[in-house]
């Protein structure tokens, strides 16, 4: 913990790194605004809960969008709970549109700007038809690269927009022998407008931005190995190759891997609970129909998985009750 | 005498001479002022006087000349029967010249197969020409017949009335079982009398202007809709509508001004078969004797008018209803109209701000929440404009509240302030449906409380054009205190097109057990899938949540609701305990999802904007603490850096202040002394 570099950084540098500043003034903020309940339990154990939630990422539920952003640490939080709290609408399978996940997030944050759910949306669905439906790990991605990094993702549509405009920022040397094959695309038919810019040009760029810009960025090399396989891409295809890197995700951290995307033991045991908890409270009621119900809009019918479930009474290990589903 | 007739149009006709007994004479009298009896009658009368042996005495010649035949009769014939001459029942196909008769009065044509008057313009002296059941296509040849005054041409093929404006004489015009569509050209025969036109195609009555002295009509058989100008017939006294298509009284409302009729039928019209038929007859024909053949009696005359009265009752309720439900129509389509203005314009503003944003030159770091153009209510300055414009409508109402029986229906968001009214508790006992059209529902959950207290019985409620976007909204529905059913109309309400909004209603509302959700029964499944999808959630947003966190939003809640209670009664003291016991029963819900609360764009924006303040000073407290301590860990970096050097100046001092010790201990003494 008190490593020699964290002790030669000059104060002031050391607690923007970490925005210290930012929770110590949200801490007092919060503090100043429920003073009367607060006052009943004392100062010093609202202060230890209030970084102890910030430690577990719960500190940011149901609070303004300008909190939500203000940190990494408070975007990757956010992730995470979307993640946890909405993990059983994409387990069920349902595909939704960009506004109904729009709301969900606004379950979580009441104000959060319809922009950025619209932004995330034209990754997934390639700026095509943005009415249509996305699986939520498809979404959950998406948002993920373009709510952390949305400053970065700016920042990268200008340099796009200006190599695609022909204007090169940097004057940048490229090998001859690359070079060449790069001319040659244009003369093997494809006359009119070319598709997106050069790969490795746009990458170049990239580390430029990286280096100059102080804000959260993926790791060059990750980013470099993301383009590794193409000759030319679009801005969206970037983003999407992005958004499918395993080690982008691993190096931010909020969410699992796309494999155990539907796995979270512990809130699975959790949720079995309250299920069972809900059904005793209901079964009282004699008069409530017992067939499958039909609330007629379009959705997978998983009668078969209910029904197996709601017979059995006593929670058996969560293991033999869900078939996994992408 | 013997005569054969050959003649060319291959007529045979066998005659006999002996002589014929005297049969009675019966004198045919053309009574003008005989009482009238119905047109078949006089059409037996007329059969029976002429015996069919008359045309035993008829001998018809052939001519060379022409092809009709010639009539000729013996002299003692014509002098027995000077007057009246019949040839019925003598195949005839045409009329026969009829020489040497121009005395004639009475021609009796009946039952033959002439297709053509002609040959009697001759016979200027006929008073009765008898042509029924014939094959008569066309009136036509009477022009001469100026005495005629009896006229039968039933059971013809008649298709026009026509040609008989010369016989102003005529009494009796006998039409019957013909192919007549119209009544025309009639208008002139003021002496007539009686008028058959039974079973012939007539669709309606009119243009009987000019026949002053009919005293029957005989229409039956026909396909007659409507009756008019029977108020212009003075002697009007039997009518026979039987079996025709009349179907109200308005059709024959001509009758009601007739004051002559006094014996009507109507038996065979759809008319007859109504519920009202007989007492709306007679209530309007009060002059009437006779109805379908059968006397009126006093009794009848006086249930008639009860009746008509509770009938003249009814309409006018049902006019008043109609008319209140005409207002209430106008009404809302009023409120309709605003309401898409209001939507219209606010649509304008999110658009004009998006394009302000993307415009303006973004901050990398301050994407914040200032892009809430989703959220156009929050423009103040804007209303007021609205309001202006608004005002320009028409005077019509711009809200309606309606009560029926268990429903109350709230159009418009000035209704919202009905709910402060005075409602008896009967009426507010029954209501059971509580229905919001036209109004945001924003607006709504501000209501929600005094609803409750209101109308403690309102079990369903329903949304149409109400602006339900988000699944947030549904929260702020927890707070009734029960709700059985829930109807969201697609129409205006966006919020209907997720996949998921059912389910969350029944996740977040689940400690009221609804029964049905938009007519749907909701089913166990339903009700398990709703807590598989969002249990987590509920978990997430009580457990997680610090303690301090929970006590503020549940407080906030209560706070809200206090907020309004008090607003709504006025801040007595005695009310408070109350207000206490009505939030202990809000803990009775699953307070595990009661941390889900919706708050108006407005009022969260408020609180935002409150917050403010509150951040700009904790900003600068902060910043004041940390340049403290700054300045402190500076001092203290300081000194460790000072410190070695400072010590080992301390240490040598010391011991070069104790090399010597005998001065030194003189040294300590005159210290100690010093200081005294």
């Amino acid at each position: 913990m008190l490593s020699p570099e964290r002790l030669a950084l000059p104060d002031y540098e050391y607690l923007a790194q970490r925005h210290v500043l930012t929770y110590m003034e949200d801490a007092v903020c919060q503090l100043l605004e429920n003073r009367e309940d607060i006052s009943q339990y004392g100062i010093a154990r609202f202060f230890t809960e209030y970084f102890n939630s910030v430690c577990q990422g719960t500190h940011i539920l149901f609070r303004e969008f300008s909190f939500v952003q203000a940190t990494p640490h408070n975007r990757v939080s956010f992730l995470r709970a979307f993640w946890r709290c909405f993990r059983t609408v994409g387990k069920n399978g349902d595909l939704l549109t960009m506004k109904e996940y729009h709301c969900l997030l606004q379950l979580l944050c009441p104000d959060f700007p319809l922009e950025l759910t619209q932004k995330a949306a034209r990754i997934v669905l390639m700026d095509d038809a943005m009415d249509c439906l996305m699986s939520f790990s498809d979404f959950l991605f998406a948002f993920q690269i373009q709510f952390y990094y949305s400053e970065f993702l700016d920042s990268v549509a200008a340099i796009y927009e200006n190599l695609l405009s022909g204007k090169n920022p940097n004057t940048v040397i490229v090998p001859t022998s690359s070079s060449g094959q790069h001319r040659q695309r244009p003369a093997l038919g494809e006359a009119g407008m070319l598709e997106g810019v050069e790969a490795s040009l746009f990458y170049q760029c990239l580390e430029n931005l990286c280096d100059r810009h102080k804000y959260s960025c993926p790791p060059p090399a990750l980013v470099k190995e993301a383009l590794s396989n193409v000759q030319r891409l679009t801005f969206y295809g970037f983003l999407m190759a992005l958004s499918k890197h395993h080690g982008i995700n691993q190096a931010l951290g909020a969410l699992p891997d796309k494999g155990d995307l539907m796995h979270d033991p512990a809130m699975d045991e959790e949720l079995e609970r309250l299920v069972v908890r809900s059904k005793l409270h209901r079964t009282s009621r004699p008069h409530r129909a017992k067939e499958p119900g039909a609330f007629g809009f379009q959705r997978r019918e998983k009668q078969e998985a209910l029904e197996r479930v709601s017979s059995a009474s006593v929670p058996t290990p969560y293991h033999y009750r869900w078939e996994p589903r992408e | 005498m013997d005569c054969q007739a050959e003649v060319n149009c291959g007529l045979h006709l066998v005659i006999q001479t002996s002589p014929l007994p005297e049969k009675n004479k019966v004198e045919f009298k053309l009574n003008k002022d005989t009482s009238s009896f119905p047109g078949r009658l006089l059409q037996h009368d007329l059969e029976r006087n002429y015996s069919s042996r008359q045309g035993d005495h008829i001998n018809l010649v052939s001519s060379s000349l022409s092809s009709f035949p010639i009539l000729q009769r013996s002299s003692e014939e014509k002098i027995l029967y000077s007057d009246r001459l019949s040839l019925e029942r003598q195949k005839l196909t045409v009329c026969p010249i009829i020489n040497g008769e121009d005395h004639l009065r009475l021609l009796n044509f009946q039952h033959n197969f002439i297709t053509r008057i002609q040959n009697i313009s001759n016979l200027q002296k006929l008073i009765s020409l008898d042509l029924y059941d014939n094959q008569i296509e066309e009136i036509s040849g009477l022009s001469t017949l100026r005495c005629l005054r009896v006229l039968l041409l039933g059971k013809n093929r008649i298709k026009k009335i026509s040609n008989l404006e010369n016989l102003k004489s005529l009494d009796v015009l006998d039409l019957h079982g013909n192919q007549i569509t119209k009544i025309e050209n009639i208008n002139h025969l003021c002496e007539l009398r009686v008028l058959n036109l039974a079973r012939n195609f007539l669709s309606h009555v009119d243009n009987l202007n000019g026949l002053d002295s009919l005293t029957e009509l005989n229409l039956r058989h026909n396909q007659i809709t409507f009756v008019r100008d029977v108020d212009n017939l003075p002697c009007l006294q039997h009518l026979f509508l039987s079996f025709n298509n009349i179907s109200s009284f308005d059709s024959v409302s001509c009758l009601a001004d007739s004051s002559s009729l006094s014996d009507i039928t109507f038996d065979g019209n759809p008319i007859a078969q109504e519920s009202w038929y007989k007492h709306t007859v007679l209530q309007n024909m009060m002059q009437l004797r006779q109805l379908d053949m059968k006397r009126i009696t006093e009794e009848e005359r006086r249930m008639a008018s009860v009746l008509a009265k509770k009938e003249e009752e009814k309409k006018r309720e049902s006019h008043k209803q109609s008319l209140l439900k005409e207002k209430k129509r106008l009404t809302i389509n009023n409120v309709a109209r605003q309401w898409d203005l209001q939507q219209q314009r606010v649509a304008n503003i999110a658009t004009n701000e998006d394009r302000k944003d993307s415009d303006s030159p973004q901050d990398p770091c301050q994407i914040d929440g200032s892009t809430l153009s989703a959220f156009p209510e929050e423009t103040g300055p804007l209303d007021s404009g609205l309001n202006n414009a608004l005002q320009g409508l028409s005077v019509v109402d711009t809200y309606l509240v309606e009560v029926d029986g268990d429903t109350l229906s709230l159009y418009g968001s000035g209704a919202l302030e009905s709910l402060d009214r005075n409602w008896s508790v009967q009426t507010a006992g029954m209501i059971t449906t509580v229905s919001f059209t036209f109004i945001e529902f924003d607006e709504i959950v501000q209501v929600l409380p005094k609803l409750k207290i209101k109308f403690p019985n309102s079990l369903h409620l329903k949304f149409k054009e109400t602006n339900l976007v988000m699944l947030q909204q549904f929260n702020a529905l927890a707070q009734l205190r029960r709700i059985d059913q829930l109807t969201i109309d697609p129409q205006g309400n966006p919020v209907v097109n997720f996949t998921l909004w059912k389910y969350y209603v029944l996740f977040r509302l689940s400690h009221f057990s609804m029964q049905k959700i938009n007519g749907t029964e909701v089913t166990q499944n339903d009700m398990i899938m709703a807590e598989r999808l969002f249990g987590i959630l509920a978990h997430v947003a009580s457990s997680e949540l610090p303690q301090y966190r929970l006590i503020s939003i549940l407080g906030d809640a209560r706070k809200k609701q206090f907020r309004y209670l008090l607003e709504s009664k006025g801040k007595k003291p005695g009310i408070i305990n109350e207000e206490n016991n009505d939030s202990k029963r809000l803990v009775g819900e699953n307070t595990n999802r009661a941390t889900l609360n919706y708050t108006t764009r407005d009022f969260y924006n408020e609180k935002l904007e409150e917050i403010k303040e509150k951040k700009k000073f904790c900003k600068t407290y902060i910043e004041d603490l940390v340049k403290e301590a700054t300045e402190i860990n500076m001092k203290n970096e300081a000194l460790q850096k000072l410190w070695p050097q400072m010590f080992i100046e301390l240490v040598r001092d010391a011991v070069i202040e104790i090399r010597n010790k005998n001065s030194y201990m003189k040294l300590c003494l005159q210290q100690i002394t010093d200081q005294k």
